[in-house]
Formats: structure tokens, C-alpha cells, sequence
């Protein structure tokens, strides 16, 4: 009974033999239409529902036998670029009469993905009224279906009667919590591919089953779902479906919702909901299709925590505060709290990859799905900031917060937020999170140990600088006793003269005075303390270090030439660190000129501002310079050219220099000897707060 | 003459040089200070000073180097060194380039006041 012509097509369609006579012995309508509409295989049920023999109607369109041509010949491109359509189709039958059929047609691919043939199965609805219950045409349209158990938000109907249906009562009178608690009580039974690839936000369709209808409603279309749903629900059983159409909503162009509970008496709580719409997309299905498995594959395996966010519902809310006038959001905040948890509650992470899972400790995806409030449970202001980047127009925020793990441990995480632009259609922004705990612990303990190491460096420094240290603090005591002698002597006579006695002794308290500064100067920098970070004259810590090496310069009849530019703008950092810097660079000139043994002996030190702004000190040395070995690894740690000493001092320099945002450079002067030179940032205006 | 020699007292730190110029003064000494070797030279003249007390670490010409250009140019004037640490070397040093004393900080009176005493009797007569 099959002739070879129509076994051929749908041999060439990709089909085999043996599935073209399973479809022969079917009782639906089957139908193999080649990309262009024409008909390549018909079925035996198919000859029985229109009379009309196989052999007529291969190589014919499909638009011959429809009752309106324009009808399906306006389905057709739909059909290719959604790839699945399910409707009611009218025929001609070859009797002369009309038959309407329910179809699905699904569009078959090839291994590589590229559309072959389109297939229809077809039921009489005469024979199977229940296929479709509703009279509505505009079901044509691929639908996404849902299968929902309303029992959990009819008993929330029903209970509270008192207080919530008098609420409820009239037209669009649902608040927000109300309609959120009634989507949230709907749970899903069954879906579609089309409602998974709608409305899934990439889950597929058995992560819908038993969710909560709530967790898939785009924020813009909650309130007027949960009203058609409570008006589905409170309709007696058998009722007409309710319809109801929605503005374009960036996923779907004008999709029209329609609900209606279940007529069948043993299953009351069951209801259904469909949503019709094209993609409100100018790319095909399949295109889109395959572009978003990319994507979600990509999103998924990226060695990057990633989560996405829906915040159509804030920006909806900042679209409504722009219009009312609201220019300073953060002002508005303070005074309207309310708005920030709000947006925490409303702002909903509806997608989260495996590396985001797993830093925040969750199992798996859906233990992140909800609202983003615990994201910022531990960082309140964070939230806050989020919002005002995102009113103020920004396109990405970025900082670090801790962040309370869904396993009860806190992480530090590097949070980046790349928000979408106002009116791009998929209102998601994409936030990664970078666990950065143990890059923080390691500079943690880096900079303790710097700090560790620059102590031990200043101790052993003091220790070279024994004897000059010695003699600047003799030299005030050495003031005092010959004072305080001179005092005694003037008391003994008869007739003392009080006025020098008292001269004298105010000379001595102001030496004790110089001594106890001299002294406190050199606790401070034997002393173990955190860096602090203050606005400083360079041209003091230049004298204060001095203090330290005078008495080696003179002891060495180096002559010290000081040449200090005056009002130059403050530097931020460390005293006792940028002083130590000093120190160390003049002992390594000092020692540099005493081992050379040369005649001229003459260090210049200098203070002045760069041509690129930044504060300079300067100190070139009459010694032998640095040999072009020795050049390249001065700053290094423990490399030293000199028989004592550890090498440490120069090394030392640089990474002070270096945690101030500084540079230090070291040449041979043209003049001969060497010469450093230490570049620092100023201080920022405001933070200007230096001792003048 | 009859005049009595007047004292230079050399030191860079002006507490120190204030405090020995008291000292001398109250004791019955005339004195000039001067606040490094370079000032003291400019105002030298054979007879003008009848001792100099010189600090050893000074910036410029150290006490040590200004001991050598004394003992150069005049034998007969002498020169007490003070310093504020004892290096046996320097000592060493400072003695054979013919310094009359030398005394480490803080400086007592009697000592400082003896070895002034002595400078200036032996000053009063060279070479006897």
C-alpha cells in the first residue's frame, strides 16, 4: 500500500524504513512537509481523516487542502524559527467537508543541527475534544505550558477568610506580599521544553518540577499572574479559561496568559496555565537555542564564580524615582531605608555556576536561588553602594566584602557587579565573586613580616650607629654637668650671683630637655609598631634622621652638604620607616667614603619636587660609586660588597620606598660616586594634615 | 703686660660651649667661644689666646686636624682636646700630636680647671 516515491522522501528526510511503517501503523494524522511546506509523506491515518490517498498529495503544498491558505502560509515561517508549533489546522477533506485537527508539528534536525523536514501529528477534534478545551485562536501560537497543584494556594485562599478575602475582594486589589504568597504556594507539576527554554532561566525542565510558579514569573508580570491565577482559582470547576494579554515583556512579544483549573472532579487542585508569545527576538530559534547552551555551558564551567541577578524590579523602581525627581539616591536611602530591603528581597539570584556554589558553600544551584539579601548579610553598606552605582548610570562596581558561606564560615571575596544597560531586553547582571581570604591572609602576613624585617634592620642599624648615637646624646649631659658644677661653685660663695645661678639652670633643664628628645628619637626607632599611614614634611624626616649619622659624618671629617628645598608639599606614609630609608642611604655613603679612603669627602643631600610632581631626595656621595656588577642586585637583600654589615640596609630601602608608592634609584654621578635618588608620591590635598 | 690669657673654647654644639664658657668664667678666666675650628682660625694671632679647649668631632676641620695646624704654627699654644668618646687611638693620636690633655665627656671641673692651670703655667713658660 506505501509506493516507493513517498518511502523515498522520507528515506531522503533522514527517516528509516522501519520508522515510516511504525508511523503507517499510527492512529494520528502523520505529515512530512519538506522546508518549503511541501508535502512529502502522508500516513494511513492520514488517508483515513481526509480521504485523501497518499499518492495525491505527496509533492503538493500544504496550503492546497487548508481551508485559508494565508493562514498557513502565515504559520509556516513561524514554524521553522521556533521550531515547534501546536495549533488547530482546518482541512479540506476530499469529500468536500472540512476537518480540524489539533496539530503539533516539530521541526527535525540533522546530527549538526540543521533543520531537514518538519512533521505533524494530528488529532481529529471531534474525536478528541479534551485535546483542546479552549475556543480561544489565538492558542495557535507556540504555547508554553505549565502543570500546576494549586491545593497549598487554595488552602491560603480559604484560610484567613476573614481578613485576606475581604482584601481580596473587587478587582486588582492584591498587594504585593499577597500576590508573591500566592505565586509562591503554586507548585510546578509539568512544563514544556518551551516553558524551560522560556521561562527556566536556564534550568531545564525537570529543575522546574516542584518549584514554586513564583520563582519563574519575570518581576513585571507577578502582580498580573497572581491575578489571573487567584481569578482561575476561585472559578468553579469547568469554568472557561481566563485570558489575559501582557505588554511585551523583552522575553516574549504581547504573550498572552490563559489559566483554568482542571474539570476533572477526582483532581481539583490541579490547574494549567499557557502562555502564548513569538520570541520577542529577530533570531531564529535554533540560533538562539544553541547560542544560550553556549553560553550556559560557559557560564557554568568558567573557573569563575558567577552568579546571575534579576533586578528588573529595582530598576523599574529607580525608573519611578528618576521620574519623581530623585537625583541624590544615596540622601534617599537614608531617609527611605525601606527601599534597600526592599531591594534585597526583590533582587533574586536566578542562575548561579558551579564555582559560585561552591565558594558559597551551597550543594547545588538552587541553594542560591532567591532573594540576594544573604550576599550582603555580612556587608550591609555594600548593597547600598550597589544601588547607588546602578542608579547613578554605572556600568560595573567592584569591591572586596566579606560574605557569610551558606556552610557558616565568612570569606573575603572580591565582588564585581556588571550591570546591564536600561533597556537592553535580558535584565540579568552578572556578579563574580572571587574568593580573595588567602591572598588577603598571605599580604597580612607579608606586610607583618616587612614590618618584622624593617625592625630587625633599624635595631641592627642603631647597633652600627653605637658610637654616633653615643655622642649626640653625651653631648647635652656633658652640658649639664659642667652647668650643674659651674651652679655649685657660684652657690659656695658668700654672696652668690642668683642670676647666673639662675641662667645656669635653665640651661641645664633645656639640655635635659635636648637629651630626653634624643632619647625618645631612638626608642621610637628601636621600637616594634605597626607603619602608620600620615601626612609628613619631608625636610623633617631629612633633619630627624640625621641626628643618627652626625656624629659618624663628622668622626669621618665627611663634610655634609644639606640643600633643602623649603615648602614642598607633604608625602604620606611612616616616619620612623621614611627616617630609616635616610639613615641608611647616608651609612652606606658614609661607609662607602671612609672604606675609599679618598680626598675629597663630601656627601650632598638635597630635597626637591620632580617634574612629574613627586618629592625627591636626593644624596650623591664622593666615594668610589657602585661597580657595574654590584648595580643591578644593590636593593637586593643580603647582598653586600662590604666585609661586615648584612646587606640588608639598601634592600631595606626599596621596599620601604616601594610600600610608600615610591621608587628609589641608584647611579653612578657623572661627577663620580654614587648617587640615590628616592622618588615619593605627595599626599592627596585633603588628606594634607602635616604638622604646619 | 699683665693681661690675663684669654681662653678659646671650640665647640659645635652651643650648650656645651656655653656651659665651659660659665665654668671658665666664674673661675676667673676670660674666654672667647667659637662654634667650629674654621671661626677660631680667622680670629688667630700668635699671643692672642693663652690656651684653646676644642671639641674633637666638629663638621669642617675636625679638633684633631686643627691640633695639627696649632702644633704647626705655634708651639707654645695649648691645646686641651675633649671628646665624647675615649677611642684609645684617637687618644694616642691626639697626645703625640702634642695636645696638652686629654678629657672625655662630661667633664669634670677639677679636672678640666687643673689641666687649664697647667696649660697656662707651662704656656708662661716655653722651653724652660
Amino acid at each position: 500500500m506505501r509506493d516507493a516515491s513517498s518511502m523515498d522522501a522520507l528515506k531522503a528526510a533522514g527517516a528509516s524504513d522501519q520508522a515510516t511503517e511504525l508511523a503507517d501503523f499510527a492512529s494520528e494524522s502523520i505529515i512530512g512537509f519538506d522546508l518549503s511546506g511541501r508535502i512529502k509523506y502522508w500516513n494511513t491515518a492520514s488517508e483515513k481523516l481526509y480521504g485523501w490517498p497518499s499518492e495525491a498529495m505527496i509533492g503538493l503544498g500544504g496550503e492546497r487542502i487548508a481551508v485559508d491558505p494565508a493562514i498557513h502560509n502565515d504559520q509556516w515561517p513561524v514554524i521553522l524559527q521556533e521550531g515547534r508549533w501546536e495549533g488547530r489546522v482546518s482541512r479540506h477533506t476530499m469529500s468536500g467537508g472540512r476537518v480540524t485537527t489539533y496539530a503539533r508539528r516539530v521541526v527535525r534536525c540533522d546530527t549538526m543541527g540543521a533543520p531537514v523536514d518538519v512533521v505533524e501529528y494530528g488529532q481529529n477534534l471531534k474525536v478528541n475534544p479534551e485535546v483542546w478545551s479552549s475556543g480561544s485562536d489565538s492558542l495557535h501560537l507556540t504555547a508554553a505550558f505549565w502543570e500546576l497543584d494549586v491545593s497549598d494556594a487554595r488552602d491560603y485562599l480559604a484560610k484567613d477568610a476573614a481578613s485576606r478575602v475581604s482584601e481580596l475582594k473587587g478587582e486588582c486589589v492584591l498587594t504585593s506580599a499577597q500576590a508573591d504568597a500566592i505565586l509562591s504556594r503554586i507548585r510546578v507539576l509539568k512544563v514544556n521544553e518551551r516553558t524551560a527554554y522560556v521561562f527556566g532561566a536556564y534550568a531545564d525542565q525537570s529543575r522546574m518540577i516542584g518549584e514554586n510558579l513564583g520563582a519563574f514569573c519575570p518581576p513585571r508580570s507577578r502582580m498580573e499572574l497572581a491575578d489571573l491565577m487567584l481569578t482561575a482559582l476561585r472559578s468553579p470547576l469547568g469554568a472557561k479559561p481566563v485570558s489575559k494579554a501582557l505588554a511585551s515583556d523583552g522575553i516574549l512579544r504581547d504573550p498572552i496568559l490563559t489559566a483554568w483549573r482542571s474539570d476533572d472532579r477526582a483532581i481539583p487542585d490541579r490547574a494549567f496555565l499557557v502562555v502564548n508569545g513569538a520570541a520577542d527576538d529577530d533570531r531564529s530559534f535554533w540560533y538562539l537555542r544553541a547560542s544560550e547552551e553556549r553560553y550556559r555551558k560557559l557560564l557554568h564551567f568558567l573557573p569563575t564564580a558567577l552568579i546571575l541577578v534579576d533586578a528588573s524590579h529595582m530598576a523599574a523602581v529607580f525608573h519611578r524615582l528618576r521620574d519623581a525627581g530623585v537625583r541624590d539616591l544615596n540622601a534617599y536611602l537614608e531617609q527611605n531605608p525601606q527601599i534597600v530591603e526592599l531591594a534585597k528581597s526583590t533582587v533574586r539570584v536566578t542562575e548561579a555556576n558551579r564555582q559560585a556554589v561552591a565558594l558559597l558553600g551551597g550543594a547545588t544551584p538552587a541553594d542560591l536561588i532567591g532573594p540576594i539579601d544573604f550576599l550582603y548579610a555580612a556587608s550591609p553598606e555594600t548593597a547600598v553602594r550597589v544601588m547607588n552605582a546602578r542608579f547613578s548610570g554605572e556600568r560595573s562596581f567592584s569591591e572586596i566584602i566579606p560574605i557569610y558561606t551558606l556552610d557558616g564560615s565568612v570569606k573575603e571575596v572580591q565582588y564585581s557587579v556588571a550591570f546591564t544597560a536600561p533597556l537592553e531586553p535580558f535584565e540579568h547582571d552578572l556578579v563574580s565573586m572571587e574568593d580573595v581570604t588567602d591572598r588577603l591572609k598571605a599580604e597580612r602576613q607579608l606586610r607583618k613580616i616587612e614590618a618584622d624585617f624593617s625592625h630587625a634592620a633599624r635595631i641592627s642599624t642603631l647597633g652600627e650607629m653605637a658610637t654616633s648615637i653615643a655622642h649626640e646624646v653625651n653631648q647635652p649631659l656633658s652640658a649639664i654637668v659642667t652647668s650643674g658644677e659651674t651652679t655649685l661653685h657660684l652657690l659656695k660663695s658668700a654672696q652668690p650671683n642668683l642670676e647666673k645661678v639662675n641662667q645656669l639652670t635653665g640651661r641645664i633643664v633645656s639640655s635635659a630637655r635636648h637629651a630626653s628628645e634624643i632619647v625618645q628619637r631612638i626608642r621610637e626607632m628601636a621600637l616594634k609598631r605597626a607603619p602608620e599611614h600620615v601626612s609628613l614634611h619631608i625636610n623633617e624626616i631629612v633633619d630627624e634622621a640625621l641626628l643618627f649619622v652626625r656624629g659618624d659624618v663628622e668622626a669621618r671629617s665627611i663634610q655634609l652638604i644639606k640643600n633643602l628645598e623649603e615648602g614642598l608639599p607633604c608625602v604620606v606614609g611612616d616616619r620612623i620607616q621614611l627616617q630609616q630609608v635616610i639613615v641608611n642611604l647616608l651609612m652606606n655613603s658614609i661607609q662607602a667614603i671612609a672604606h675609599s679612603g679618598t680626598e675629597q669627602r663630601k656627601i650632598r643631600l638635597g630635597t626637591g619636587l620632580s617634574a612629574g610632581g613627586r618629592v625627591i631626595v636626593s644624596l650623591h656621595d664622593s666615594g668610589p660609586g657602585i661597580s657595574p656588577k654590584d648595580i643591578e642586585r644593590i636593593f637586593d637583600s643580603f647582598y653586600t660588597t662590604k666585609e661586615t654589615g648584612l646587606g640588608i640596609g639598601l634592600g631595606i630601602c626599596q621596599s620601604i620606598v616601594t610600600a610608600h608608592g615610591g621608587e628609589i634609584v641608584a647611579l653612578n654621578h657623572q661627577e663620580g660616586g654614587a648617587h640615590f635618588s628616592v622618588s615619593l608620591p605627595v599626599a592627596a590635598r585633603d588628606s594634607d594634615t602635616g604638622p604646619y | 703686660m699683665f693681661d690675663r690669657p684669654v681662653i678659646a673654647i671650640i665647640d659645635d654644639d652651643e650648650a656645651v660651649r656655653e656651659a665651659f664658657f660659665d665654668l671658665l668664667q666664674v673661675n676667673g678666666h676670660a674666654c672667647r667661644t667659637f662654634d667650629g675650628a674654621e671661626s677660631f682660625l680667622a680670629c688667630y694671632g700668635p699671643g692672642e689666646f693663652g690656651c684653646v679647649i676644642t671639641d674633637m668631632r666638629m663638621p669642617g676641620i675636625s679638633g684633631l686636624e686643627l691640633l695639627e695646624h696649632i702644633k704647626a704654627i705655634d708651639t707654645s699654644l695649648p691645646v686641651i682636646v675633649v671628646t665624647s668618646h675615649g677611642d684609645p687611638s684617637v687618644r694616642l693620636r691626639a697626645l703625640k700630636c702634642g695636645a696638652q690633655a686629654f678629657l672625655t665627656k662630661p667633664v669634670g671641673q677639677h679636672a678640666l680647671l687643673g689641666e687649664l692651670k697647667a696649660a697656662l703655667r707651662g704656656s708662661g713658660n716655653p722651653e724652660s
